[in-house]
C-alpha cells in the first residue's frame, strides 16, 4: 500500500479557495476591471464629491437654463429654476445607486427565498411557489410600481420597495433552476447521508454553490433597478423632496427641445452606472465559469 | 509502407503552466485489416493521438510542433483544411466514446447517416436514405427502416453507438478511430459493439485504431498493442505479446491491476497488485523516465535520462532497466 | 450467520409524469420485492447493468432515495420505520462511498471540513479529538497532513476516493455503501482503492453493500454476490458457486461480456453466450421473466409466468430452467 500520491505536486500545498481563483480571473478581464474602476469612481464621487463641491442643489443659483461651458462656475450649466447641474448630479446619485442597491437586495431576498424553497422541496410546494411567481410574473411591471408608488408616499423607500416587488420573480425562477440541477448532485446525497438537515443542506450546502449565477443577476438588477427609478420619476412618481437623477430627468423633461442639458447629464451618469455595473457583472460570470478558467 | 503512418509526431498545449508536450516523439503505423489498440491511463495522449490524426486537435491552445502524419503516403498534417475535410469522413472516421452527444438531437438517425453520404459522395437523396436503412441493419438494429426514423433520444445508449458506427463506416473508410466506443455502455452492450467491429473489419478491411484504457478490451480486439504514458509510447508489439510477456514495468503492472473474471477460480482472490502514485502532470515532467517515481525497477539512470524505444523491431520497450537486463 | 443488514420485500416506486391531467399515472418500479441479507463483517456485492436498479435498491435500504416499502432491518430495527431525526442519528452507522469524485465532494468546502463534518453533524466527540480524527482518517487513507487544508478540486480523482471514504469512515460506522465506488477510476488507481477497501474491512470490521457493474471487481471484494435485472434479484449467491457455476442465463451472459485477458482476438475467440439488445424499459415489464426477450433459453412459460428464487445448490436462482 502506497502512502501517499508521490506525483501530488508536493512542493506547494496550496490552498486556492474557489473565491480567489474567482478574483484572479476577474482580475485578467479588462472590461470587467474597467467597469469595476467606473463604478468605484462613481461611488466615490456621490459618496464625497458633493463635499468636496460644496454647492446646494436646491438652490436657485443662476439664471434658469444657462448652457454648459457658459459660465466657469456652473460648468454643466443650470436647470429650468437656475438650479447647479453639477451639484444636482453629485447630489442626487446617492440616492440613486441606494435604491438600486436595495431594490437588488429585495429582490434577491424574495427571489432566493422562494426559488430555494421550490426547487429544493419540489412536489406541491414548488407547484404553488411556482403559481404564486408567474402571477407577479404577468402583472405590467411598470404599471403595478406606478399603482404602488401612488397608493403610498413616493419616497425612495417605497420606491425601491415596489422595484424589488415586480423584479424578483426572474431571481426566483433562477434559484429554483439551480436548486433544481444541484440537488440531485451526489454531495448533496452525502451531505444527507452523514446527517445534514434539511435547512443545513439548503443554505450551507446548495446556497453557496448556486451563487455564482445568482450574484450575476444580481448585479444586473442593480442596473434595472436604477432605470426604473429614473423611470417612475421621468413619469412624475419620484420623491419630489429628494435629489435623484431619475428626479432630475423627470422635472427637466418638459423642456428637453429648448435646453437638453438638464436631461443628458443626469442620463448619461445613469448610462455610465448601469453599464460599468454589467460589465462588472459580466466580469464575474466569466469568473465563476470554471471552463474559462484553464485558458 | 503501412496505411497509417504516424512520425515522431509532437503536439504540445499552451496552458496555465505554460506550454506542456502533450505528444512526445509519438511514431506508430497500422496496416489495413489490422487493428491496433492503443492503452494507457487518462492523461497519457491516446486521445491527442487520435485528435491529431483526424486534424481536430483543438488549435488554439494545442498545436502539431513536429512530426508527420501519412495516410497511404499522403501527409495529413500540412493538407489544406479543405483536403482534410474530404478525408475526413471518406477515408478516416471516427467514433467517439459519447454517443449520447455526438448524435445532433434534433434529426432523425437516418437523416444524420444520409447526409454523411451525401457529403461525401453524389448521390440523391432517396438513394442516401436506403443506403442508411441498409447500414443500419447491417450495425444489426432491429426494423431498421422503422427506426431510421427515430431521434436520437428515442434510442438506447447501445442503438446511439450502432448509429454512430453506421454513421463512420457510410463510406467505407480505410481507417476507423475508435475512441474508447464503450466506456459509456452495459458490458453486454459493450460485447455486441465488440463483436459488430470486429466483422465490420473482417468485411471491409478497415484498419481500426482503438483507443481505450482498458487490457480486456486490447485481449478481445486487438491485433498489436501500443501503451502510451505521458505522451510517448513506451511499449509496442502484437497483442499476445504484450500481454503474456510484458517488459515494461508499467505495463506490467497494468496487466496486474486489472480485478479479472478469469483469474483463478472461485475461492478468495489474491490481493491486486498495485502501480503507486499517479500519473504525473504534465509540466512537471522532468529530465529523466516520467514513470520512474511509480517503479519497482528504477535506478539512478531513471532520474538523469529518458529512455529511448529501443529492442526488438516486434516487440521494443522504452526502459532502461529492460534495456540493460535488470531484474 | 447473523444479519446485520436485512431487506425484505424491498420496493421503491417513482411516480411518473402524467401525459395528461386525467390519465392514470404510469409508475416506474426501480426495485421490485428485493431480499438480501448483509452479514457482519462481509461484502455482499450486487450486480447488474444500468437500469437494473442496483443503486436504487441500496441507497432506498439505507433511506437515501426515494420513497421505499417493504422492511429493511438494521440489527434487528426497522429503518424504514424510523421518524426522520431517529434516522439521521443512525447515519452514525450507515455511511457511503459515491462513484464520481468528482461530483461528490463540495467544491465550496476545505477537504479537512469535508472529513469533519460529519463528527459536526452526529455529534461525535468534541472539538480537539475532531481535529486528531480528521488527522487521522487522513493518514488511514494514504493521505498527508499538508494537504487537510485543500479544496477538493486540487486532488486527482483517486485522491478524491480517498477523502470520500475518509469521510465515509469518519464516524466508525458498522455499514458502507460503495456504490460503483471504483468505476470512474483509471485501472492502476482502481486497484489502490480496492485494495484499499479490503484493508479497512479487516482492521475495522466494516461490513460493505457493493454496487458495480464489473464482475471483476465484484469478484475481487465480494464474499457474495446478488445479480439484479430490471429491479428483481435473479440470482444470489456466494461468490465460488456463482464465479464456477453461473446457473441463470443473465449472469452467464454477464460473465461472458465481461472483457477478460483469457479472451483473444489471435485465438479467433467465439463469444459463448451472445446476448441481443438492451434490458427492457422499466415502465410496464413485461408479465413474465424480465429476461425472456434477450435469453437464449427462453420458452413460452417464461413468457408468461415469472419465476422466483429458488435454491439450486449453494445459489438461488429465479430461472425456469437453471444451469
Amino acid at each position: 500500500m502506497s502512502a501517499a500520491d508521490p506525483a501530488a505536486p508536493r512542493k506547494a500545498a496550496r490552498a486556492e479557495s474557489p473565491l480567489r481563483e474567482a478574483w484572479v480571473m476577474f482580475r485578467r478581464n479588462r472590461p470587467a476591471m474597467a467597469g469595476l474602476a467606473l463604478l468605484v469612481l462613481i461611488i466615490l464621487a456621490t459618496l464625497y464629491g458633493a463635499l468636496l463641491y460644496g454647492g446646494d442643489p436646491y438652490e436657485i443659483v443662476w439664471a434658469p437654463h444657462e448652457p454648459p461651458g457658459a459660465t466657469p462656475e456652473f460648468p454643466l450649466g443650470t436647470d429650468y429654476l437656475g438650479r447647479d447641474i453639477v451639484a444636482g448630479l453629485l447630489t442626487g446619485g446617492g440616492p440613486t445607486l441606494a435604491v438600486g442597491a436595495a431594490a437588488a437586495l429585495l429582490t434577491m431576498l424574495i427571489g432566493v427565498t422562494i426559488g430555494a424553497l421550490a426547487g429544493y422541496f419540489g412536489g406541491a410546494i414548488d407547484n404553488l411557489l411556482m403559481r404564486f411567481t408567474e402571477f407577479f410574473q404577468v402583472l405590467p411591471a411598470l404599471l403595478f410600481a406606478m399603482v404602488l408608488v401612488t397608493l403610498f408616499s413616493p419616497s425612495l423607500t417605497m420606491i425601491a420597495i415596489a422595484i424589488g416587488l415586480v423584479s424578483w420573480p426572474q431571481t426566483a425562477r433562477l434559484t429554483r433552476a439551480e436548486f433544481l440541477k444541484i440537488r440531485k448532485l451526489e454531495y448533496v446525497t452525502a451531505a444527507r447521508a452523514i446527517g445534514a438537515r434539511d435547512g443545513r443542506i439548503m443554505w450551507r450546502v446548495i446556497l453557496p454553490n448556486a451563487l455564482p449565477p445568482l450574484i450575476v443577476s444580481a448585479t444586473l438588477t442593480i442596473g434595472v433597478a436604477i432605470l426604473f427609478e429614473a423611470g417612475l420619476s421621468f413619469l412624475g412618481l419620484g420623491d419630489p423632496n429628494t435629489m435623484s437623477w431619475g428626479l432630475m430627468i423627470g422635472a427637466n423633461r418638459a423642456y428637453i427641445l429648448s435646453a437638453w442639458w438638464p436631461v443628458t447629464f443626469p442620463g448619461l451618469a445613469i448610462f455610465l452606472t448601469v453599464f460599468a455595473v454589467s460589465l462588472v457583472g459580466d466580469g464575474l460570470n466569466d469568473a465563476f465559469n470554471p471552463k474559462l478558467r484553464e485558458r | 509502407m503501412a496505411l497509417l503512418e504516424i512520425d515522431e509526431l509532437k503536439v504540445t498545449f499552451r496552458t496555465r503552466h505554460g506550454p506542456v508536450t502533450a505528444l512526445d516523439g509519438v511514431s506508430l503505423r497500422v496496416e489495413a485489416g489490422e487493428t491496433l489498440g492503443i492503452v494507457g491511463e487518462s492523461g497519457c495522449g491516446k486521445s491527442i493521438t487520435a485528435l491529431s490524426v483526424m486534424g481536430l486537435v483543438p488549435s488554439p491552445p494545442g498545436n502539431i510542433a513536429g512530426g508527420a502524419i501519412r495516410l497511404a503516403g499522403e501527409d495529413l498534417v500540412n493538407t489544406s483544411p479543405r483536403r482534410l475535410r474530404r478525408l475526413r469522413g471518406s477515408e478516416i472516421a471516427m467514433i467517439f466514446q459519447e454517443p449520447m452527444t455526438s448524435l445532433n438531437p434534433v434529426f432523425t438517425a437516418g437523416d444524420q447517416i444520409a447526409e454523411a453520404i451525401m457529403l461525401h459522395q453524389n448521390v440523391s437523396r432517396a438513394e442516401a436514405l436506403s443506403r442508411a436503412v441498409a447500414l443500419l441493419d447491417r450495425v444489426g438494429i432491429p426494423e431498421a427502416r422503422r427506426r431510421a426514423d427515430d431521434y436520437p433520444h428515442q434510442l438506447s445508449g447501445g442503438m446511439r453507438q450502432r448509429v454512430m458506427i453506421a454513421m463512420a463506416v457510410s463510406c467505407q473508410p480505410k481507417v476507423l478511430i475508435a475512441d474508447e466506443p464503450t466506456t459509456a455502455l452495459d458490458v453486454t452492450v459493450q460485447a455486441q459493439i465488440f463483436d459488430l467491429l470486429n466483422d465490420l473489419q473482417r468485411e471491409t478491411g478497415a484498419a481500426i485504431m482503438l483507443i481505450t484504457h482498458d487490457m480486456g478490451a486490447i485481449a478481445e480486439m486487438a491485433d498489436r498493442v501500443a501503451v502510451m504514458y505521458a505522451g510517448r509510447v513506451i511499449e509496442e508489439g502484437r497483442a499476445d505479446d504484450i500481454l503474456d510477456l510484458p517488459k515494461h514495468p508499467y505495463t506490467r503492472g497494468l496487466i496486474a491491476c486489472i480485478p479479472n473474471v478469469g483469474k483463478g477460480e472461485g475461492g478468495e482472490p489474491p490481493p491486486l497488485a498495485e502501480i503507486p502514485g499517479v500519473v504525473p502532470p504534465l509540466h512537471l515532467l522532468g529530465a529523466g523516465c516520467a514513470f520512474r517515481e511509480r517503479c519497482g525497477s528504477a535506478f539512478e539512470r531513471c532520474a538523469a535520462e529518458r529512455p529511448r524505444l529501443l529492442g526488438p523491431a516486434a516487440h521494443p520497450a522504452a526502459c532502461h532497466a529492460v534495456e540493460e537486463g535488470r531484474p | 450467520m447473523s444479519a446485520l443488514l436485512e431487506a425484505k420485500g424491498l420496493t421503491v416506486r417513482f411516480p411518473m409524469p402524467k401525459r395528461n391531467p386525467f390519465a392514470k399515472r404510469d409508475w416506474l418500479e426501480a426495485v421490485r420485492g428485493v431480499d438480501f441479507a448483509l452479514a457482519e463483517g462481509r461484502t455482499l456485492g450486487i450486480v447488474g447493468e444500468s437500469g437494473s436498479g442496483k443503486t436504487t435498491a441500496a441507497m432506498a435500504a439505507i433511506r437515501l432515495t426515494g420513497p421505499a416499502t417493504g422492511e429493511v432491518r438494521f440489527r434487528g430495527e426497522d429503518l424504514l420505520a424510523l421518524g426522520p431525526e431517529e434516522m439521521r442519528l443512525r447515519r452514525r452507522d450507515l455511511q457511503v462511498i459515491f462513484q464520481d469524485p468528482y461530483s461528490s465532494l463540495n467544491p465550496r468546502d476545505r477537504v479537512s471540513h469535508i472529513v469533519r463534518e460529519p463528527l459536526d453533524l452526529l455529534g461525535v466527540g468534541d472539538d480537539a479529538s475532531r481535529d486528531a480524527r480528521v488527522e487521522e482518517l487522513f493518514s488511514l487513507v494514504g493521505l498527508r497532513r499538508d494537504q487537510l487544508p485543500l479544496f477538493p478540486h486540487q486532488f486527482s480523482g483517486g485522491q478524491r476516493q480517498r477523502i470520500s471514504i475518509a469521510r465515509a469512515l469518519a464516524t466508525n460506522p458498522k455499514l458502507i455503501v460503495c456504490d460503483e465506488p471504483v468505476s470512474a477510476l483509471d485501472v492502476a488507481i482502481q486497484a489502490q482503492i480496492l485494495n484499499l477497501l479490503v484493508r479497512l474491512q479487516g482492521e475495522f470490521g466494516l461490513s460493505y453493500l457493493f454496487i458495480s457493474h464489473d464482475l471483476g471487481v465484484i469478484r475481487q471484494i465480494c464474499q457474495d454476490v446478488a445479480v439484479m435485472y430490471l429491479g428483481r434479484i435473479v440470482e444470489q449467491a456466494p461468490r465460488a458457486a456463482l464465479f464456477s457455476r453461473p446457473l441463470h442465463p443473465y449472469t452467464q451472459a454477464l460473465l461472458a461480456a465481461a472483457p477478460s485477458l483469457a479472451r483473444r482476438k489471435s485465438a479467433g475467440y467465439q463469444r459463448p453466450a451472445k446476448l441481443k439488445g438492451d434490458p427492457p424499459s422499466p415502465i410496464n415489464p413485461p408479465p413474465g421473466c424480465a429476461f425472456a426477450e434477450r435469453c437464449p433459453k427462453a420458452q413460452a412459460k417464461c413468457r408468461e409466468e415469472r419465476p422466483t428464487l429458488a435454491p439450486d445448490g449453494d445459489s438461488l436462482v429465479a430461472c425456469w430452467f437453471p444451469g
